[in-house]
């Protein structure tokens, strides 16, 4: 064959020759089933928390889902409470959260000079470094009682014609259950939305401009319809996050078991809900019923990021169409 | 900045001028609520490291970190906690790391662009399961009949680890440029031993980035842990077939107490946690600025 | 510079790791091969803490304790994830099915508190139990309202809301405050009834006996019900329970016992120890809402011996650990009862 010095190669290219290529049947073989392993593994988690809920599901039906009760006394159970409770906060959240976002990522972006853009940046990833748990013993010890003694206060002073805002202040509750989300959601949102204005072509705001807008009225017109199904697509990774929460939710909720129009009183989450009854739940319908809950926040969730794939995908297609 | 009017429009200045002045006016507007926010972003961060710093910092002593969980009135501190996350974190690492290199190995390697994307939803969607839901999952699959472990709970840390991994490491190999696996196919090396002994090295900051990053992320994670490993014995121990005490566990139980001084352990051993994860975030930029700084002067 | 990097990170986590294994192998309990985990009400933490380093000495028992409510402690052995569970709710039927085998001994007895957050007022509060059942039925929400003020007339009770407090979790405590509420108001037991985990018409709920004294801490106007050593160790007031006799109780030693003497000579069943609202010959000091609290240990389990040990002990010297933290040392005939108990932990 070769009279070159032994090369390692050579070994596998003889084989090569011989067409059996076994090293890298081997390989793909492996790699192909971490793959399949991790697809199945969805899945697995899909059905599983079906699985276990299962008996609830029929043995409570879809009445469930509009009943607001949760009485292990009686042994009967709804999830409207928590349903109500999860759309609440993540709306409150997202509410304050997108307009935060999109305002830090502009300025990131468009109006911060290189050298503070970047350790403000950085400071804001740091805000999505912290964990959970850590927020919300924050929470409980010096945000929660600082919403109490002031902001509810006051937001009842100036807006509490509105019943949602009247009330008894309290530190534990819905408001500031959704404050904390908002903190969480904030630098996730924004990072994606720096990564939406970054890639814009300037091209679109330059030529806005130079037919005599000002920066804002260029970006508002040109990057943002732009960039819309981007954000779209931020605002619900950012909802899917606030949905899942459990830990820092649960810390400043309150744990009630009713609906109040009020925000400051407590309420409760799915994730909230889960997270603080799941070991002592000492009938199987608790249990179970507990179980549906984890089933129904699994269902929003997944719908939510699903959702959020699907423009992504459909905005990057488009984009490359352009 | 703000001049951004082209000479034509200064001619209409007389008849314009409220519109110009009130577009001023957004204008100024529009930067102000930027400056605004990022500053209240910034002011938020500083508020939550600065209560756990201040009041977290009294706490740190040796004793606090050398001692386990306390009784009821006693003093103790956080070494138990301490020794179960490093293991469970440990076991976490050793399960996902390898799992999450492969998929993406095979996502940019082998597979074809409609699998890939196709894997790609799957990894993003693993991604966005609520850490509760994976709890459940594995306290319904594992637990039940069997008991609390540290093991299990490594396991589900896994499942949140595998995806961040996973991502991170196919973002990476797609950066590396296809001349190398061309050349290095070109000279008759095989694909696997192109990829395992070319392409990975090259991308080995990017994966390493990666992990840091999710180990910082799965570090901090409470909820699977209650489902997995929260009925520990409060000594230390290095048994991972029995539940473990850890870290975010042991800030979730002290922070419900009305006692100051385990509210002070609660700050402490959140200190220790934020350190530890601001730490792995920033060595993870510096990681990252490295490897940009080695595939930009390729 | 790497090189240097990872030797000074080896060396250190190997100084880190000796330090403490050191401190752990200086620790009090004896190094032996019994383990004991238990797990369940929060009640009790205070006294099983002390009781812990002492099984250590006597019998080199190492017995570790995670204090995560009854309704958690009910489930984990039911699960068998425990050698033990603690409850100070006895089990339903259900529940002693679905534990398939399981003895429940009371093992101790302390007093329900009832804490609350107001500085300034002159004194201690007076409650009694249909008030209080009000309280938590939402039906009285001030401090000022003629029905607390009746009871406590040189009081200087402000014009602030109420804000009851109730335990999130499943808790034995949920369960003797309810049954007595149950017990004087007849609304409160239609409205709500009584469980390790009820729904509150009113409130908010914390988490563990801890979480509910934090709260009350934090909040003026705060009230809860809690184990008696909680209140103590926090330095919380407590308001004294009118008992049938007609008197303003106190949670404390006396109060207990006295609860407590009506009981049966002897006790064959756990339905015979009914603690809350005890009758008028019971006694003028007879505090109303006292509680037994339980282990639940399965009638057969590898660990049998040292589960008996575990359990004899703690009826028997255990019990002079009580009084400084207000339990009550069990009655002749409860420890009787207990001791016939322990005799059906057999071996598998």
């Amino acid at each position: 064959m070769s009279t070159l010095a032994p090369d390692p190669a050579a070994s596998s290219t003889t084989l090569e020759r011989r067409g059996i290529p076994l090293g890298d049947l081997l390989f793909r073989g492996v790699a192909g089933t971490a793959a399949i392993g991790v697809t199945v593994l969805l899945g697995v988690i899909a059905w599983k928390v079906l699985d276990l809920a299962w008996p609830s599901i029929t043995a409570s039906g879809l009445d469930f889902l509009w009943t607001e009760v949760w009485n292990p006394v009686t042994d009967t159970y709804g999830a409207l409470t928590f349903i109500y409770g999860t759309a609440v906060t993540s709306l409150i959240a997202l509410l304050l959260a997108t307009p935060l976002s999109i305002a830090i990522a502009l300025f990131l972006t468009e109006i911060a000079p290189r050298r503070i853009a970047a350790p403000i940046a950085t400071m804001v990833e740091l805000l999505a470094a912290i964990p959970s748990v850590v927020l919300g013993l924050w929470g409980i010890l010096v945000f929660g009682p600082w919403i109490a003694r002031n902001l509810e206060p006051w937001l009842e002073s100036t807006l509490g014609f509105i019943p949602i805002f009247s009330g008894e202040p309290s530190q534990a509750g819905i408001l500031p259950a959704a404050l904390i989300l908002t903190i969480m959601i904030v630098p996730i949102t924004s990072a994606i939305c720096r990564e939406l204005f970054v890639r814009t072509p300037t091209e679109l705001t330059d030529g806005a401009m130079a037919l005599g807008s000002t920066r804002w009225e260029a970006i508002r017109g040109v990057m943002f319809a732009y960039a819309a199904p981007g954000i779209a697509a931020a605002v619900l990774l950012g909802l899917g996050r606030a949905f899942g929460e459990a830990i820092a939710v649960t810390q400043v909720i309150g744990s009630s078991d009713f609906i109040s129009t009020s925000i400051f009183a407590p309420g409760d989450t799915l994730g909230s809900k889960i997270a603080s009854q799941y070991q002592g739940a000492t009938t199987p319908l608790q249990q179970g019923s507990l179980l549906y809950l984890a089933a129904i926040l699994m269902v929003i969730s997944l719908t939510t990021n699903v959702l959020a794939q699907v423009i992504v995908r459909r905005f990057e297609k488009q984009r490359r169409a352009a | 900045m703000s001049e951004t009017l082209p000479a034509a429009s200064r001619h209409d200045v007389t008849v314009s001028s409220n519109r110009l002045g009130r577009r001023k006016a957004v204008e100024k507007a529009f930067a102000a609520s930027g400056i605004l926010s990022a500053l209240a972003a910034v002011a938020v961060l500083g508020l939550v490291l600065g209560s756990v710093v201040f009041k977290g910092v009294s706490q740190l002593e040796l004793d606090f970190l050398t001692l386990p969980r306390p009784l009821f009135g006693e003093k103790g501190g956080i070494a138990d906690a301490l020794v179960g996350s490093a293991l469970i974190v440990g076991m976490c690492i050793v399960v996902a790391v390898p799992l999450a290199v492969l998929v993406a190995i095979y996502m940019s390697e082998y597979a074809g662009p409609r699998v890939s994307t196709f894997l790609r939803v799957v990894l993003d969607v693993l991604n966005g399961v609520p850490a509760i839901v994976v709890g459940i999952f594995v306290f319904g699959i594992l637990v039940v009949g069997r008991g609390q472990s540290a093991i299990f709970g490594a396991l589900a840390l896994a499942i949140l680890m595998l995806p961040l991994v996973a991502r991170a490491t196919q973002e990476v190999l797609e950066i590396v440029p296809r001349s190398q696996r061309e050349a290095s196919l070109a000279l008759g090396v095989t694909k696997w031993r192109t990829t395992w002994s070319i392409i990975l090295p090259s991308a080995i900051g990017g994966i390493l980035t990666g992990v840091v990053i999710a180990v910082a992320r799965v570090a901090g994670e409470t909820a699977p842990l209650l489902f997995t490993s929260s009925i520990a014995a409060n000594a230390v121990s290095f048994d991972v077939s029995e539940a473990l005490p850890t870290l975010p566990v042991a800030i979730f139980v002290f922070a419900d107490s009305p006692d100051p001084r385990e509210q002070a352990s609660a700050w402490a051993a959140a200190l220790v946690l934020v350190a530890f994860v601001l730490v792995l975030n920033i060595v993870a930029k510096l990681i990252a600025g490295r490897q940009r700084r080695k595939l930009e002067g390729t | 510079m790497k090189r240097a990097l990872s030797l000074t990170l080896a060396l250190a986590a190997t100084v880190a790791i000796a330090l403490v294994a050191g401190r752990a192998e200086a620790a009090p309990t004896a190094s032996t091969d019994t383990n004991l985990t238990g797990a369940g009400a929060t009640f009790p933490f205070p006294l099983i803490s002390k009781w812990i380093p002492e099984l250590g000495k006597a019998y080199g028992i190492n017995v570790t304790y995670s204090p995560i409510g009854s309704g958690g402690g009910i489930s984990a052995i039911t699960a068998r994830t425990v050698d033990f569970g603690a409850s100070d709710a006895p089990l339903s039927s259900s529940q002693l099915d679905a534990c398939k085998g399981c003895l429940v001994i009371p093992w101790a007895l302390s007093a329900t508190s009832v804490p609350y957050n107001l500085p300034g007022i002159g004194g201690r509060l007076k409650l009694d139990g249909p008030t209080l059942a009000n309280i938590y039925l939402g039906q009285i929400t001030n401090w000022n309202d003629p029905a607390i003020r009746r009871m406590n007339t040189g009081l200087n009770l402000p014009d602030l809301r109420i804000t009851p407090v109730y335990r999130s979790d499943g808790s034995g405590t949920t369960y003797n405050f309810t049954e007595y509420l149950s017990s004087v108001s007849p609304a409160f037991r239609s409205g709500v009834g009584f469980n390790t985990s009820v729904s509150w018409k009113t409130g908010v709920g914390a988490r563990g006996s801890s979480g509910v004294t934090g709260v009350v801490r934090q909040t003026p106007g705060a009230l809860t019900y809690v184990d008696v050593a909680y209140s103590i160790q926090n330095k919380l007031q407590f308001a004294t329970i009118r008992n049938r006799a007609g008197k303003f109780a106190t949670p404390g030693l006396r109060g207990i016992q006295q609860a407590l003497s009506q009981l049966p000579a002897k006790v064959t069943s756990l339905s015979q120890l009914k603690t809350v609202d005890p009758p008028t010959k019971a006694g003028k000091l007879a505090y109303p809402i006292t509680t037994f609290t339980y282990v639940i240990v399965p009638t057969s389990s590898s660990k049998a011996a040292d589960l008996r040990k575990m359990v004899y002990w703690a009826v028997t010297q255990g019990q002079k650990f009580g009084p400084p933290l207000l339990f009550q040392p069990l009655p002749k005939t409860v420890q009787a009862f207990a001791f016939r108990e322990i005799k059906k932990i057999g071996s598998t």
